[in-house]
């Protein structure tokens, strides 16, 4: 199926779900949905048009809000579906129901945003060490970093 | 009864750290749970903070093996954010070195495979024959791992005549040689019937788990990138996507030595069919906004990068899925119910990337609370033992 | 005289254990094909060991990793005296790349002391051999 194709029958779909459909370049298509209707149209399109495979969750820290997109992918194209979540109440709803290997992409989520995401099957930290201390989510922007001191050995101090 | 083994992360014949931890009744694992971390370096943050050309060089640190799928993901991505077209030559060599890759890693994969079965000769003959190709790489780009052959909008090295004739004079061994390894596979009974029916993962599992590369193949579920969504000059190549049907890790292998047949028809193509011209345009310093999904098949599976630029000379988010992280939901399901002895093998049939190795299991009897420390050597004898006593004989044979 | 023996059969065949501490995997693929025919660090009497108590050189690469800190101190206490430690690539070294990421801590000097520096970024098996040499060299 062509992208066109792809698209019309996603909007056949989700209908007012979708509230903005992109494609930028060959074979890459961008869905926006609101947060609620996150898990109704990831099933529709695993169900009915095949885009069963998801590759991975990516957050993205913008200015007042989180985005959070889903990357699909078949033999046609790579569809990706977009959420946006607000930073004052930063939560969301798991798709493990529906699709199960998406958890440690979610766990990884978690770990690097604080997004809580709800009914999540497994809830512990994915990549960071244990004492990390709590409330500390690195790729948020405004997190900054303070370089410990380096110690040469044999060098001056 | 219920024993929790921890397998910590440091590892003799291997190389990386990650810490898994089972559940064990007897010598049948009921339950698997691992610990990612030791290799996480906060690159995704790094990347925010170094410009478009920096990130070529840190992105290819990735990953030792993998080193060019990587940087070719990004640099994909990023040329379609600057809209920036590769010249043809170009792509052929960005192709070529991609190919000779996948050798090195699959003839890898065989050593790791041949070893962790037993089966030590084989290790040693095949990474023999991966000094062909670092050889091969060395020519064409100065250094045995980490090319540094990209740069936005081409390649940075040409290839002249002698190359060429080279790299086709060394295909003529490689192909011998690869085509002994499956006389052996074929011929060596022992070596099939202890990968055969190991790591069972069926493919309504391998779908819903979401596993990508060989390990998906090897269940059946044609998925290539380089078929799906071609990049580079793959929509030009003929090859076929190589699958097995066994779903186990024999069929892991087979798939791999499909592929490493492929290659050599790839490259043997791409030599005979190199055009003539540039191999790179100029790249500006600034990407407009934008955001673009980038794809590719390394070695080990599906490798995405998501690019998000804001107008200025560095990336706004760089995100990094290597093809590793989407198998690990599916090892998880395949090292339940499966024997304690057949853990370093299932381990190696995923060809474990970045922050994979541990090989320390720690065995903790729950009835007791005491704990043993096992090495994987001593698994690995075990394996062999407990093969030994195995009383019907399993009756593999070799599909190809 | 037993120390003389001792010390010419430690120079000899040096076993060695090999410690990756979150790196990139392209050393630690280096120094496994320093095993292979091409190379060969057999013939000079290196074994590759698996566990620290049996080891003589330890062998690091990678960057250190937060998580991995106190993993590396435990098994350089485990390793017997007299030990030496070789730090290969770049990573090990100083980070390499990393230097600036919140989860490294730098090289491998700064958990514990290192006898010997291979540089490369990765080093060439032939590099390390020659390192490993030096090392027994000066004892």
């Amino acid at each position: 199926m062509t992208d066109s194709e792809i698209i019309e029958k996603a909007k056949a779909l989700l209908g007012g779900r979708a509230l903005e459909v992109a494609n930028p370049t060959l074979r890459r298509i961008f869905i926006t949905v609101a947060p609620g209707d996150l898990a109704a149209a990831v099933t529709a399109l695993r169900d009915h048009l095949g885009f069963f495979y998801l590759a991975t969750i990516s957050g993205v820290d913008d200015k007042d809000d989180y985005e959070i997109l889903y990357h699909f992918g078949n033999k046609d194209a790579c569809l990706n579906v977009r959420t946006r979540i607000p930073k004052a109440a930063p939560r969301i709803a798991s798709i493990t129901p529906v699709i199960p290997g998406a958890i440690l992409y979610e766990r990884e989520l978690q770990d690097m945003f604080g997004i809580i995401v709800e009914n999540i099957p497994d809830p512990r930290p994915l990549v960071l060490p244990e004492d990390w201390p709590a409330g500390n989510f690195p790729l948020r922007k405004d997190w900054k970093f303070e370089r410990p001191v380096e110690k040469i050995p044999g060098g001056k101090a | 009864m219920k024993v929790t083994i921890p397998i910590g992360p440091q590892h003799p014949a291997l190389k990386e750290p990650i810490s898994l931890r089972m559940t064990v009744d007897g010598e049948v694992i009921k339950d698997a749970d691992l610990r990612l971390g030791y290799n996480h370096r906060g690159l995704e943050k790094l990347a925010e903070q170094k410009t478009w050309v920096q990130n070529i060089y840190l992105t290819e640190r990735i990953c030792g093996i993998c080193s060019h799928s990587h940087t070719t993901c990004f640099v994909q991505g990023v040329e379609k954010l600057m809209e920036l077209d590769p010249p043809k030559r170009g792509l052929y060599i960005r192709t070529l070195v991609a190919e000779l890759e996948r050798v090195h890693s699959h003839l890898l994969w065989l050593g790791v495979a041949g070893h962790e079965a037993g089966f030590d000769s084989f290790f040693m003959y095949t990474w023999r024959d991966r000094e062909v190709v670092m050889d091969l790489l060395e020519i064409i780009s100065g250094n045995r791992v980490h090319y540094a052959i990209n740069t936005l909008g081409g390649v940075r090295r040409d290839i002249d005549e002698a190359q060429r004739a080279k790299i086709l004079g060394s295909l003529d061994t490689l192909k011998k040689r690869t085509e002994y390894y499956l006389m052996i596979g074929a011929n060596e009974p022992s070596f099939v019937a202890r990968l055969s029916r190991v790591g069972y993962l069926s493919k309504e599992d391998a779908i819903a788990l979401c596993a990508v590369g060989p390990t998906a193949r090897a269940s059946g579920i044609t998925q290539d990138v380089r078929k799906d969504d071609p990049y580079a000059v793959y929509g030009e190549t003929p090859f076929e996507v190589a699958t097995a049907d066994s779903c186990d890790v024999l069929g892991r292998t087979v798939v791999r030595v499909k592929e490493l047949l492929q290659s050599y028809n790839i490259i043997e193509f791409l030599m005979k069919n190199l055009p003539n011209g540039p191999i790179s345009v100029k790249a500006p310093r600034r990407a407009k906004p934008n955001e673009v999904v980038s794809r590719y098949e390394a070695p080990r599976g599906e490798n995405i990068h998501y690019i998000r630029s804001n107008g200025t000379d560095k990336p706004e988010r760089l995100k990094v899925r290597a093809p590793t992280l989407g198998n690990y939901a599916a090892t998880i399901k395949m090292l339940k119910n499966g024997f304690i002895a057949d853990i370093p093998l299932i381990f190696a049939a995923i060809d474990p990337c970045i922050c994979c190795a541990e090989r320390a299991v720690k065995v903790v009897d729950a009835r007791s609370g005491e704990e043993r420390t096992l090495r994987f050597s001593e698994l690995r004898r075990m394996a062999g033992r407990r093969f030994e006593k195995v009383s019907q004989k399993r009756n593999a044979v070799w599909p190809f | 005289m037993l120390n003389r023996l001792v010390r010419w059969s430690r120079i000899k065949s040096p076993w060695i254990l090999h410690l990756n501490s979150g790196a990139c995997n392209a050393c630690d693929i280096e120094i496994v094909a320093a095993l292979t025919p091409r190379f060969d660090l057999e013939r000079f009497g290196v074994l590759l060991k698996a566990t620290p108590r049996h080891a003589d050189v330890i062998i690091c690469t990678g960057p250190v990793t937060r998580q991995i800190k106190d993993r590396i101190l435990r098994i350089y206490e485990q390793v017997p005296d007299p030990k030496f430690v070789v730090a290969v690539g770049a990573c090990a070294m100083s980070g390499c790349v990393y230097r600036g990421a919140y989860n490294i801590l730098g090289g491998i000097d700064q958990v514990i002391p290192v006898d010997a520096y291979v540089p490369g970024c990765p080093s060439r098996p032939d590099a390390i051999m020659d390192g490993v040499v030096k090392l027994l060299g000066k004892l």
